[in-house]
């Protein structure tokens, strides 16, 4: 089996005497979807947190390519270490176009003045490998539907060509044919040996897509099941609790 | 905007024959460059999302150090550099209140602008700064093939203020700032650095208008600007369709804002409708202005 993209090991986190992660381990392969499921309050946008870096595990180690993710990193570490995210509030600037979303940190300019024909084009591009139907880049974000938006946020993400991409709830805000784009997306990441993880409610969506599942619950790992050796109704238990943890607590 | 600048202006030349003459035309600019060129900074800074309250202060300041370096003869170009260095120092303090101690914007620029008047009325004991250079008086007096220097300096920060904000990553930054203070930190803008250059340019353009406005009249006056140039910037900058809550507005806009200002004291004085009604119809367009940028806010923000 390949090297690990991400993993976190036995990662604690507490908030004064309130415990929002108690054992929390996963461990994402290149090439795949590893979801993590579980109930609200279970700990899934601590663990995004703590990957992302806005807050620092208590306890335990993250690794990242097999070296240890420096503490306190800040939104343009995390891209230069690897990481592309999409938040669940995706991170777009209603006012701007989406061009310009597409760019955002990462202005392309000539002789320090604006590029924007450049900047248009890329957007054109990288929009027309995803298929994404847009009619015209200069469209201010704020005018696009939330599965629009949520698709250019993607977008954005899957640009960086970062070996990670952290998803947190991508689908939603969205209908059946927009979910079924972003599986696409995600889809054709997989054969490029990008990891994805994805936090998510949408248990239908989870089975589509994603290779490995990571059950949470009260701030632990439940276990972790590939795709392929497990049922909805063993998640399911496994998320109510119905199932109770694997022994050691570590990944399948 | 530009529609009402027109409609006022055709009124105007309707009711007096005095409007459209060149000389009339000329006092509106000049009455509106003095608050366009401070408007400039405080249009990149509420477009950044922030909001200064002590530009009238920081008038005064700069004009007021500026005087006073040139009455004791520290050379013309000198003595500006060190008046817009202490401006930008107004700046920082401005920024490090607001990140730091985390005092809401509008109150701790209030909190800056009182401890100015206080320090710019202890700096001349309360007495203007004369006599100043001819030199100096030069600058903001003398005019090129008829078109006042005044104007042509506001015409110059208006373009650089329009190339930084349209044609920069610079500007595009600052307005994804405004625009959505989240997204910008998300994607790694360098949000600090931003903050603290947009606190300066207000600061740096109200320095400037002040030392602009002491070259005209040819004396530091420590009651010039205060509380009145403050509210006349902020006026301008919204009625020229920035937005109160950031990321929305131009240059252009301001532009017109500020000349609308002027405009409409110069209107009513030709037209000989009494004064008190100025106050009136200014307040009505910023009411207006402010509404309908609501109005502009919903449609491109509402969750969809």
């Amino acid at each position: 089996m390949s090297e690990p993209v991400l993993e976190l090991r036995h990662v604690q986190k507490f908030f004064g005497s309130v415990s929002a992660l108690v054992d929390m381990s996963l461990t994402a392969f290149p090439g795949e979807m590893h979801a993590i499921v579980g109930d609200n309050g279970a700990g899934k946008s601590t663990a995004i947190k703590i990957i992302t870096g806005i807050h620092n595990a208590d306890e335990g180690e993250v690794h990242f390519l097999g070296e240890p993710l420096p503490q306190r990193r800040s939104a343009s570490h995390l891209t230069d270490h690897g990481i592309a995210v999409v938040y669940q509030d995706l991170a777009l600037v209603e006012c701007l176009d989406i061009a310009t979303n597409l760019s955002l940190g990462r202005l392309p300019k000539r002789f320090g003045i604006l590029d924007r024909k450049r900047m248009r084009r890329e957007a054109s591009t990288v929009l027309a490998d995803l298929k994404v139907r847009v009619t015209d880049v200069s469209t201010p974000v704020g005018l696009l539907s939330g599965g629009q938006r949520q698709i250019i946020a993607i977008a954005r993400a899957v640009r960086l060509d970062k070996p990670l991409m952290l998803l947190d709830e991508p689908t939603a805000a969205l209908g059946v044919q927009e979910t079924a784009h972003v599986g696409e997306i995600i889809d054709e990441l997989k054969p490029k040996g990008k990891a994805i993880v994805c936090v998510s409610h949408d248990i239908d969506f989870v089975f589509q897509r994603a290779d490995r599942i990571t059950v949470l619950r009260l701030g632990r790992t439940v276990g972790t099941r590939r795709v392929t050796d497990t049922t909805r109704s063993e998640i399911i238990g496994m998320i109510t609790g119905a199932i109770g943890p694997d022994t050691d607590g570590a990944p399948a | 905007m530009l529609l009402v600048v027109l409609a006022i202006g055709f009124v105007a030349s309707l009711r007096s024959p005095l409007f459209l003459t060149h000389s009339n035309i000329l006092q509106v600019l000049e009455g509106s460059v003095i608050y366009f060129v401070m408007a400039c900074g405080s249009a990149l800074l509420v477009i950044g999302g922030g909001l200064d309250f002590s530009v009238g202060a920081t008038f005064t300041l700069g004009g007021l150090v500026t005087a006073k370096l040139l009455a004791s003869g520290v050379p013309v170009p000198f003595a500006i550099l060190i008046g817009l260095s202490i401006c930008v120092v107004v700046g920082a303090v401005n920024y490090c209140v607001i990140t730091y101690w985390h005092v809401p914007p509008i109150i701790a620029t209030l909190g800056v602008f009182y401890v100015l008047v206080g320090v710019t009325t202890q700096l001349t004991d309360g007495l203007d700064v004369v006599p100043l250079p001819y030199e100096f008086e030069l600058l903001a007096q003398s005019s090129v093939a008829g078109i006042p220097n005044t104007v042509i300096f506001a015409v110059l920060a208006g373009l650089a203020t329009w190339f930084l904000l349209e044609h920069t990553a610079f500007g595009v930054n600052i307005r994804a700032l405004g625009g959505n203070r989240g997204a910008a930190i998300g994607n790694g803008l360098p949000v600090a650095r931003l903050d603290f250059a947009v606190y300066a340019a207000a600061a740096i353009t109200a320095g400037a208008a002040g030392i602009l406005y002491a070259s005209r009249v040819g004396s530091g006056q420590v009651n010039a600007g205060g509380a009145t140039s403050t509210l006349m910037v902020i006026t301008a900058v919204l009625i020229g369709g920035v937005s109160l809550l950031g990321g929305l507005g131009s240059i252009q806009g301001v532009a017109i804002g500020s000349v609308l200002l002027s405009l409409i004291d110069n209107a009513l004085v030709l037209t000989r409708v009494p004064p008190t009604y100025n106050s009136i119809i200014i307040g009505a367009i910023l009411v207006g202005a402010v509404a309908l940028d609501h109005l502009r806010r919903v449609r491109l923000y509402r969750r969809r």
